[in-house]
């Protein structure tokens, strides 16, 4: 590895550093990619088919594996080994899901492959709130098009022109599974309601697609794809790039610095094996950063020098800041109609086969709160795992032949609807370095500062209300002890695991970090393609806009090095 | 002729059993699959979890010592069956090894668990006196009685304990078929729906003016 010489070091093997990746290596350039977890392939490690009597505990969530035994994340969770993270004192709770596998949380996640539309990159513009980004929708779309052609992304419909919610052209997108029973059922509520509900879009292999397979409709993608039919940085992206003989991978490399020359340039970044424990530094041409929003601000503040005393990049205390993530709340219901209901298979396809677009656009004002959420609904004849008491209520005492009878009735009769929300940037959401607290290696920490603006919570509160009047409509009943004070039901911060914007995008390098093309102000070859360079976080699962975003920032880089310019 | 149930034998493998023996020492594997319980007699006990990093496609038994007691194990299996008793082609809570499970999960070294551990055991102390030795009629009078008690620690015994067979038993094969239950098979496509799932989707739907 030493002798080699590489156009660029990429930080990170998740969705922007496996995009990074590829598209580099594609293009000739010479990349050696850094990742602080262990080597991982879905091929043979996914636990496809197996069932919870396989697993300790029935599968249940532990804080070893707090998403389920099966769940892809590997050392990780709210807690990795060795690796702390503080929240301040006086802030609101704030979590951090980080695993530790080459790959990073594309193994895991939810698939859910929305686009952001075209209010979305101009939120201050209509609304004054929160900020703008310096590029628009129309920037982004040809990446879109050709990340969703990539990945396989299912959810392909006729164009319908909502507002703010981008139909795919045509060619993009193959078509979804059709609404399982449960799917069927809310959708004629939401109809009611005046509400559309249309097609998923799931990075989900649903379809003939060149060089992949196609999906089983079993087994759950959040245990990862031993046969890739899901879009996973693992399956999709590294694989290709290795192909081209123009990537080499370090795994349990954990990257704390990037190193400058005497010019003010990136020559590389200093990393310390977690296994021996040994630092190593590395040297290239150009330095892509793609750690996770945290990670990735941690590493730009951990690099102090004589020009840079309060971090890389840092010289207007930008780095850390706009810390966002999106509004999360879940409510479930148990419905009459759907009891009793015949045998089917609902495994599906992974996601939702169909989901609700945000519809109060225009509605703002006496919604009495700005920006909006879709929802995520999830039901049918699932897996049985320890949960399946809860089709009992506390008070019912069957046994035997009656308690069967019940449970065999009920049995896919819940359907659970989320909201995942727009967060606006605020001041008191941000990250720094702990003054005191450091990792098994001696390396600073981040320390997390929280709190959720009256616009958050406001729509929180909203998204109970529908869901239960929804619920009610359905003529079903709400779990008991909703909660309906949208301070108190709203997630925590972290908590959907789409935190981003610590190092935005912007117009000059005094109120952003780096520029449209995700290149960094204060050092010309030092890139950052993740989602720390978000400007605002819309509602939609921001992943597809990491992927997309990654590959425009990544041929940008790819100009550059042509004309020698790194 | 007796009143007593037949008597619970463990569905653990003869490894695990085994690996068992040495730790509980008292207990004695005496075939595949067959472990009779003593009471505990030093060996140091394994409290740690299975890890951040376990293997997921051919999973390991969960590494903790198991900490219940023959009268409890015995306990539990008649409660087990009390509440899913054999049924047509549906088999018993004990013989698919449900007082197993849940002597792995009250042994557990997870905060959950931990937290269920004396709820459970405490429960199944109770309840050894009243079942083991009892008469027949006894004994399903002392079952019966359990799910309205007015004691607070009885009846979150009841809770608990059912919460947990019933999970144990419907995330089995023969759960999945009692429950109805029908995926976790490869296809190459998914069809949706079938006409008489959505005849009878539409019929739910029209009752409620949808």
């Amino acid at each position: 590895m030493a002798t080699e010489s590489y156009d660029a070091i990429i930080v990170g093997s998740g969705a922007g550093g496996g995009m990074s990746a590829y598209h580099l290596t594609r293009s000739g350039l010479k990349v050696l990619m850094l990742e602080a977890g262990r080597s991982y392939d879905p091929r043979v490690e996914t636990p496809m088919f197996n069932t919870n009597a396989e697993a300790p505990l029935r599968g249940v969530g532990t804080p070893d594996k707090p998403f389920g035994f099966y769940d892809a994340t590997v050392d990780g969770g709210w807690q990795v080994p060795n690796e702390p993270y503080t929240v301040a004192e006086g802030s609101e709770p704030f979590t951090w899901w980080r695993p530790r596998m080459l790959g990073g949380r594309t193994n895991h996640w939810g698939r859910i492959a929305l686009r952001f539309g075209p209010l979305d990159f101009k939120p201050r513009s209509r609304d004054g709130l929160g900020y703008d980004w310096p590029i628009t929708y129309d920037d982004v779309a040809p990446w879109y098009d050709k990340t969703e052609k990539l990945i396989g992304v299912s959810g392909a419909a006729p164009p319908r022109n909502l507002l703010n919610t981008p139909d795919s052209p045509a060619g993009c997108l193959m078509e979804a599974a059709p609404p399982r029973a449960f799917e069927i059922f809310y959708e004629r509520a939401f109809r009611a309601m005046g509400i559309p509900v249309i097609p998923m879009h799931g990075a989900v292999v649903t379809g003939q697609m060149e060089g992949r397979n196609t999906c089983l409709f079993a087994t759950p993608c959040g245990r990862g794809c031993a046969i890739g039919a899901n879009f996973q940085s693992t399956t999709v992206l590294l694989p290709p790039a290795m192909a081209t003989g123009n990537l080499t991978i370090r795994t349990d490399a954990l990257v704390y610095q990037v190193d400058l020359d005497k010019g003010g340039k990136a020559k590389g970044v200093s990393f310390v094996d977690r296994k021996t424990g040994e630092h190593h530094s590395v040297t290239a041409r150009s330095v892509v950063l793609a750690a996770g929003s945290g990670e990735t601000a941690r590493i730009l503040l951990n690099s102090k020098s004589s020009k840079f005393p309060d971090g890389l990049c840092n010289t207007h205390g930008m780095v850390g800041r706009y810390l966002m993530d999106s509004v999360g709340l879940g409510v479930t219901g148990q419905f009459p109609a759907l009891e009793g209901l015949p045998p089917t298979n609902d495994d599906g396809q992974g996601t939702q086969h169909t989901y609700i677009p945000w519809w109060g656009y225009q509605k703002q004002k006496e919604l009495g709160f700005p920006r909006g959420y879709h929802i995520e609904i999830g039901g049918g004849r699932r897996m049985p795992s320890m949960g399946m008491a809860s089709l009992l209520a506390d008070d019912e005492v069957s046994v035997g032949d009656e308690l069967r009878a019940k449970l065999r009735n009920r049995f896919g009769s819940t359907i659970g609807f989320d909201g995942r929300g727009e967060m606006i940037p605020n001041d008191d959401c941000y990250c720094e370095l702990d003054p005191t607290v450091k990792d098994k290696w001696g390396i600073p920490v981040l320390r997390f500062h929280w709190r959720w603006g009256e616009s958050e919570t406001n729509q929180a509160a909203h998204m109970v209300k529908t869901f239960l009047e929804v619920i009610d409509r359905l003529g079903g009943k709400p779990e008991p002890h909703v909660e309906t004070d949208g301070r108190k039901a709203i997630s925590k911060g972290g908590e959907m695991i789409h935190e981003i914007g610590t190092a935005r995008m912007g117009h000059d390098d005094t109120d952003s970090v780096v520029n449209q093309f995700g290149q960094s102000w204060a050092v010309p070859n030092l890139f950052i393609m993740d989602g720390a360079t978000m400007v605002s976080s819309p509602d939609k699962n921001p992943t597809l806009s990491i992927l997309a975003l990654a590959w425009r920032s990544a041929d940008n880089l790819v100009t550059i090095a042509k004309q020698g310019a790194l | 002729m007796t009143d007593a149930p037949e008597p619970y034998v463990s569905k653990i493998d003869r490894r695990t059993a085994l690996a068992w023996v040495g730790v509980v020492g008292a207990a004695t594997a005496v075939g595949a699959g067959v472990v009779v319980y003593g009471p505990k007699m030093g060996g140091a006990r394994i409290t740690r979890g299975y890890g951040t990093d376990p293997k997921l496609t051919k999973p390991e038994k969960a590494p903790w010592s198991r900490i219940m007691i023959q009268a409890q194990l015995q306990t539990a299996a008649i409660l087990a069956d009390h509440i899913l008793p054999a049924s047509g082609a549906a088999p018993s809570a004990s013989s698919l090894g449900v007082p197993d499970f849940i002597d792995e999960w009250v042994s557990a070294p997870y905060p959950d668990q931990v937290k269920d551990r004396p709820v459970i055991l405490n429960g199944l102390n109770a309840l050894s006196a009243k079942v083991l030795k009892a008469s027949a009629a006894d004994r399903a009078a002392a079952l019966a009685a359990l799910p309205a008690s007015k004691d607070p620690t009885t009846h979150a015994f009841w809770k608990k304990f059912r919460r947990l067979t019933i999970g144990a038993y419907y995330t089995t094969g023969a759960g999945f078929k009692d429950v109805g239950y029908i995926g976790n098979v490869p296809r190459t496509s998914d069809p949706g729906p079938s006409a008489e799932v959505k005849a009878v989707l539409e019929r739910e739907l029209a009752k409620l003016g949808l």
